[in-house]
């Protein structure tokens, strides 16, 4: 307990030092630390908690196993969902083998309902608590493809640019162009249905 | 408007556009009121959606969760180095080349054996009244006792005298 608290006034970089010479309580004070985040991204990709907590757990190990090859380029925690990112995009890869071509597949590349929506309106988040915003958008991230929200993930959050999506996905840029637009446009329609829903 | 024209919109509010295209669309949005509003509208979402992401957390303990991640990390380590793992000690080591002449000369024996004299032995005893042979054939696993009347041979008798034992025999198999 007082190894924990002493661990605790530790910054990141102090922590993966010591883990890179092999000490694994330093490494269990950085899952402690980051373990939601990188949680939370699994399963705003996954929108499966089972399967989220899987493939975080996954992550450490994985993170733990290469935490040599960290250099510091980035934050402890950026590199870390790199690599949950990673092993997400994997899962999705092997699950859409699984399974037959949805239909949202097939309107994605005709346009979709929402290449013919008018525009709605300008900002869904008018009047809302935050709390209540990210129940929003939570709901309605869930509502989308797997192939929008995942773009739309790795766009908003993670903030990365069309070519490194592109390359993470293994699709051309025209298609994360393409995807993203789409789940823009169908969350801005989702948000808009959703405020109209709570004023009813 | 057209699908492409979209993208160019979008692209020029992401920062994807080099600087002349990006100054080119600028004025197209500016002159275009549809543009316009298509801007607006996802500059809106963007806005919305930058810092509320909705925040999850793990319901597992801090433990718990951690026992499950450093029982992967050792048992991928282990899979990791079989050959550690189960590495012998040092003097074990030679006895695999020991096994292996060992095993080698008893085949080379047993393909010999075939064609070598055959190997038996015979034993004789002689006690009062009684005489037995033992006769050990090795290569065919066998011993055969005989058992037989020491004495001279009598001439027959009457038919209800008693036969005499001329030579029972016992098979032993080993």
């Amino acid at each position: 307990m007082s190894q924990q608290h002493d661990m605790s006034a530790l910054n990141d970089t102090d922590l993966v030092r010591a883990a890179q010479k092999g000490d694994m309580g330093t490494f269990e004070e950085l899952v402690a630390r980051h373990r939601d985040k990188i949680y939370a991204r699994a399963f705003s990709m996954m929108r499966n908690e089972d399967e989220a907590l899987d493939l975080s757990q996954e992550a450490w190990v994985k993170g733990w196993q290469r935490l040599v090859q960290f250099q510091g380029d980035s934050s402890f925690v950026t590199w870390m969902t790199r690599i949950v990112i990673n092993l997400c995009l994997d899962q999705i890869r092997k699950q859409k083998r699984q399974r037959a071509e949805s239909i949202e597949v097939l309107e994605e590349e005709s346009g979709g309902v929402e290449r013919y929506m008018p525009v709605s309106t300008p900002n869904p988040s008018a009047g809302l608590e935050r709390t209540e915003l990210r129940r929003r958008i939570d709901r309605a991230l869930s509502q989308l493809s797997e192939e929008h929200r995942t773009v739309l993930v790795l766009h908003e959050f993670e903030e990365l640019e069309y070519k490194q999506i592109a390359k993470r996905m293994g699709c051309s840029i025209g298609t994360v162009m393409s995807r993203l637009f789409y789940a823009r446009r169908r969350m801005a329609s989702l948000l808009a249905s959703l405020k109209r829903e709570n004023a009813e | 408007m057209n699908h492409n024209l979209e993208l160019k919109l979008q692209a020029w509010l992401d920062g994807e556009l080099s600087g002349p295209e990006s100054r080119r669309v600028g004025q197209e949005i500016a002159q275009d009121a549809a543009a316009n509003q298509l801007v607006t509208e996802l500059r809106a979402l963007k806005s919305t959606l930058a810092g509320n992401e909705p925040v999850m957390t793990i319901s597992e303990t801090r433990e718990f969760y951690w026992s499950k991640i450093e029982r992967q990390i050792q048992r991928e380590t282990q899979v990791a180095s079989p050959v550690h793992a189960a590495r012998p000690a040092n003097w074990l080591r030679w006895l695999s080349p020991l096994a292996g002449f060992s095993a080698m000369t008893c085949l080379l024996l047993m393909a010999v054996r075939p064609f070598a004299a055959p190997t038996f032995d015979e034993i004789s005893a002689t006690g009062e009244g009684m005489e037995a042979v033992t006769f050990h054939d090795q290569s065919a696993g066998m011993t055969v006792v005989w058992l037989a009347d020491a004495m001279p041979a009598q001439p027959l008798e009457a038919p209800d005298a008693k036969t005499p034992d001329t030579g029972d025999s016992e098979v032993e198999m080993e």
